[in-house]
C-alpha cells in the first residue's frame, strides 16, 4: 500500500514532467491499437450485420410466418390474417405467394421460328403492392421504371438478376433474358397457362432474394397458379419494437396461430452460415487486433525500458537511500497504465462518439451489404481489459529488469 | 560507544588472474557523534571502503557491525530497510529525482518509513529550512544550483534522523564557495546535533572541522590523525 502510494507519486510526476509531444505520440499509438482492436473486427462483423439489417428491412421483417413443415402453405390464410390484425404490436405485414415459371422475351421480334427462344426460369412472387411497400419499402428498390399500383393488370416488376445487361457484371452465371426494359412485353408461362405482362419496373437490392424474383399482383398470381384457396406461402411481419419480436412471436403462438403455420423470429430465420461468417470475422478481427496489441506492448516495453535505463542512476540512488524495489516498479507500471487508459479512452471516444455514428450514416457499400460498424460495449470492455493487462506487463518487465540490478552498480553507472 | 565496528575488511573485484585487490584488510571503529573524514589519493579505495561501511556493498572478507547489527548477514530486503532506517547518504551528484520538487524529494524516504503524508510534508519543509533553503520547497532540481541541490540532498539524508550520515566527496562537483557551504553545513550538523558523519574528501581544508582523519593509500589505512574531542588523550 505504501509502495503503491509512493510509486504513484513518482510515476505521475514522471508523466507530468515528460515531454508533451512524446507522451502524446505514445498515447496516439495506444489509441490506434485500441481502435485497431475494436474497429477491424467491428467493421468485419458490421459487413454481415449490415447484410442482416438489410435483409430484415427489405425482405423478412421481424417475424416470418411460413407453411408448417408438413404442409405446402399457410393454412386458412384469410382467417390467419384476420387474427394477425388483432395484434396491436404489429405495424405492417405482407402476404406473399411464391411459385416458379418461365419468362420469355423478344418473341414478337423473332423471325426464325426454329431459332433459340429467349427464356429464363424465374421465381414469381405474388404481392399486394401497397401492403408489400408498407412492409419492405419495395418501391424504393425500383431502379428503372415504376412500382406496381394496386389496380395494375398485366404488369410486373423484375429482379435485376434476370436481365442479361445487369447479370453480365456478375459473370453471366444467371439464367437471363435480353433487352428487357420498362415497357417491354414478356410472357410468363406456368405449366400450360401463359400470360403476357408488361415490365413496369426493375428492382435491385443488396438483398439477393429481391434480385432473384419477379413481382406480380396477388390476384393475377392466384389466377395464374390456380390458387383458389387463397392460401399464401409466406407472411412477413414488422412489429413496434424489433427487440421485442420474440415476445410477440410467443403471443402469436399462445393464441394458437401456430396450428396454421410455422412462426419464427428474424433471429431464428438467420441462416447458420451467416452466423458462422460473423463469428469467423469476429475471430479474424480479433486476430488482426492482437497483432496490434503485440506491437503496442513492444512499443511500451521499449519506451519504459529506455526511460528506466536513462534513469538507472536515479533508480540506484533511490534504492540506495532505502526505497523498496516495488515502489520503483510501481512508478513505471503506473506510466504504462496511464498510456493504456488514456489511449483506450480516446479510442473509445472515437469509436462511440464518432465511428459508429459515421458508419451508420455512411455505410461502406459492399456488393452484398451496406457495412456498418459493430462494437458492443461488453466485448469492447473485455478487449480494453486485455490491452490494459498486457500493457501493464509490458511496462513491468523492463522496469523489473533494470530495478533488479545491483544498487551500487546502478549508482556508479557500472555495467 | 562504537556505532560502526569494521574488522579485517577485504574487497576484491574480478576473478582468477584478473583479481583486483582494492581493500587489503582494514579495521575501523567509529564512535557515536563522531565526525570522521577519509582522505587519500584518487584510487586509494576511499569510496570502496565507504560502500562497505554504509551497506551499499559487501566485503569479500571481514565483518561490519552497525549499531549492534551484523549487516553482512542481512539479505537484500533487510539491507534496504536498514539503509532507510539507520543511514543517510549524500552522493557526489545525480542524487535528486529530477521529476520531484525539493520538498517531494525529501518526503520520499519519510513516506517510505510509513510517515503520513502531511507529517512527511511538514518534516520535509523543516529539513529544507535546516539546510538554509527556506521557501525553495516547490523547486525542481533543475531549478536549483549545484550547491542548492546538494543541500536538498543533505536535507533528504537527515530528514529521517539517521544514526550515521555518509557523504562521498559531496563537494566534488561544486565551486569553492558552495563546497565550503556544504561542508560547513555538514560540520554544523555534527557540532550542533551530534550527528555521526563519515565523509570522504579530497581537500584537507574541508576535513578541518572533523574529529579524526583516516588516511588511506593503496587499500590500507596508513595514518590516523586526531583533531577534536574524540582525540587520543580523552
Ligand atoms: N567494481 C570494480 N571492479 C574493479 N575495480 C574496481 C571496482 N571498483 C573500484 N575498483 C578499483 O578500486 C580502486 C579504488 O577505487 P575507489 O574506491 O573508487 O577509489 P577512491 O574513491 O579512493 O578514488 C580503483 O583502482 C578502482 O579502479
Ligand atoms: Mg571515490
Amino acid at each position: 500500500m505504501r509502495a503503491l502510494r509512493i510509486g504513484l507519486l513518482l510515476g505521475f510526476r514522471q508523466i507530468q514532467r515528460a515531454n508533451f509531444w512524446t507522451t502524446s505520440l505514445i498515447i496516439f499509438v495506444m489509441m490506434l491499437t485500441f481502435l485497431n482492436l475494436i474497429a477491424v473486427s467491428g467493421i468485419l462483423v458490421g459487413l454481415i450485420a449490415g447484410a442482416e439489417v438489410a435483409v430484415r428491412e427489405y425482405a423478412t421483417g421481424d417475424i416470418i410466418i411460413s407453411a408448417k413443415d408438413d404442409e405446402d402453405r399457410i393454412l386458412d390464410t384469410q382467417t390467419f390474417i384476420r387474427e394477425l390484425e388483432s395484434f396491436p404490436e404489429i405495424t405492417a405485414y405482407s402476404v406473399r405467394y411464391d411459385g416458379g415459371g418461365t419468362l420469355e422475351a423478344n418473341y414478337k421480334e423473332r423471325r426464325d421460328l426454329t431459332g433459340e427462344r429467349d427464356t429464363a426460369a424465374v421465381t414469381v412472387t405474388g404481392i399486394d403492392p401497397i401492403m408489400e411497400d408498407e412492409m419492405t419499402h419495395l418501391s424504393e428498390l425500383v431502379v428503372d421504371g415504376e412500382y406496381l399500383s394496386p389496380d395494375d393488370e398485366g404488369k410486373m416488376l423484375i429482379g435485376v438478376y434476370f436481365l442479361a445487361e445487369y447479370a453480365e457484371n456478375f459473370g453471366d452465371v444467371f439464367d437471363t433474358v435480353e433487352n428487357v426494359k420498362p415497357g417491354s412485353i414478356v410472357r410468363l408461362s406456368v405449366g400450360n397457362i401463359s400470360k403476357e405482362f408488361e415490365v413496369k419496373g426493375i428492382v435491385e437490392s443488396k438483398v439477393d432474394e429481391v434480385n432473384f424474383t419477379t413481382f406480380i399482383p396477388e390476384r393475377e398470381f392466384r389466377r395464374l397458379f390456380n390458387r383458389l384457396d387463397r392460401n399464401a406461402d409466406q407472411i412477413v411481419v414488422r412489429v413496434v419494437d424489433p427487440d421485442r419480436n420474440a415476445e410477440i412471436k410467443e403471443a402469436l403462438i399462445n393464441s394458437g396461430l401456430d396450428d396454421f403455420a410455422k412462426i419464427r423470429t428474424y433471429e431464428e430465420n438467420v441462416p447458420k452460415f451467416l452466423t458462422d461468417i460473423k463469428n469467423t470475422f469476429d475471430l479474424l478481427g480479433t486476430f488482426i487486433g492482437s497483432i496490434g496489441i503485440i506491437v503496442a506492448s513492444i512499443t511500451i516495453f521499449i519506451i519504459i525500458f529506455i526511460n528506466a535505463l536513462s534513469r538507472k542512476r536515479h533508480i540506484g540512488i533511490l534504492k540506495g537511500i532505502g526505497i523498496d524495489r516495488h515502489v520503483i516498479e510501481v512508478a513505471y507500471v503506473i506510466q504504462a497504465a496511464f498510456y493504456a487508459v488514456t489511449g483506450s479512452l480516446l479510442g473509445a471516444l472515437v469509436t462511440y462518439g464518432f465511428l459508429i455514428g459515421y458508419f451508420d450514416r455512411n455505410p461502406i457499400s459492399f456488393p452484398f451489404s451496406d457495412g456498418i460498424m459493430v462494437a458492443d460495449p461488453y466485448s469492447t470492455f473485455i478487449k480494453f481489459v486485455v490491452l490494459f493487462i498486457i500493457t501493464l506487463i509490458a511496462g513491468f518487465i523492463p522496469a523489473w529488469i533494470i530495478v533488479k540490478q545491483n544498487t551500487l552498480n546502478s549508482i556508479l553507472g557500472r555495467k | 560507544m562504537s556505532i560502526i565496528v569494521a574488522k579485517n575488511i577485504h574487497r576484491k573485484f574480478g576473478k582468477d588472474k584478473l583479481i583486483t585487490h582494492v581493500l587489503k584488510g582494514i579495521d575501523i571503529s567509529i564512535e557515536e557523534g563522531e565526525f570522521v573524514a577519509i582522505m587519500g589519493k584518487s584510487g586509494a579505495g576511499k569510496s570502496t571502503l565507504m560502500y562497505q561501511l554504509s551497506v551499499l556493498d559487501e566485503p569479500t572478507e571481514g565483518t561490519v557491525e552497525i549499531d549492534g547489527t551484523e549487516v553482512v548477514d542481512l539479505n537484500e530486503r533487510e539491507k534496504t530497510e536498514f539503509r532507510l532506517n539507520t543511514l543517510g547518504y549524500v552522493f557526489q551528484d545525480y542524487a535528486l529525482v529530477p521529476d520531484l520538487s525539493a520538498e517531494e524529494n525529501v518526503m520520499i524516504p519519510l513516506l517510505m518509513k510509513g510517515m503520513p503524508w502531511e507529517e512527511a510534508k511538514l518534516q520535509a519543509k523543516k529539513s529544507i529550512d535546516e539546510v538554509g533553503m527556506v521557501g525553495k520547497y516547490p523547486n525542481l532540481p533543475s531549478e536549483l544550483s549545484g550547491g542548492e541541490q546538494q543541500r536538498v540532498a543533505i536535507a533528504r539524508a537527515i530528514a529521517g534522523k539517521p544514526k550515521i550520515l555518509f557523504a562521498d566527496e559531496p563537494t566534488a562537483n561544486l565551486d569553492t564557495v558552495s563546497g565550503t557551504q556544504v561542508v560547513d553545513l555538514i560540520t554544523s550538523l555534527n557540532k550542533n546535533h551530534g550527528q555521526t558523519v563519515v565523509m570522504v574528501t579530497h581537500e584537507r581544508e574541508y576535513a578541518m572541522g572533523c574529529n579524526r582523519i583516516i588516511h588511506m593509500e593503496d587499500g590500507l589505512v596508513t595514518n590516523i590523525e586526531y583533531l577534536g574531542r574524540f582525540g587520543r588523550g580523552e
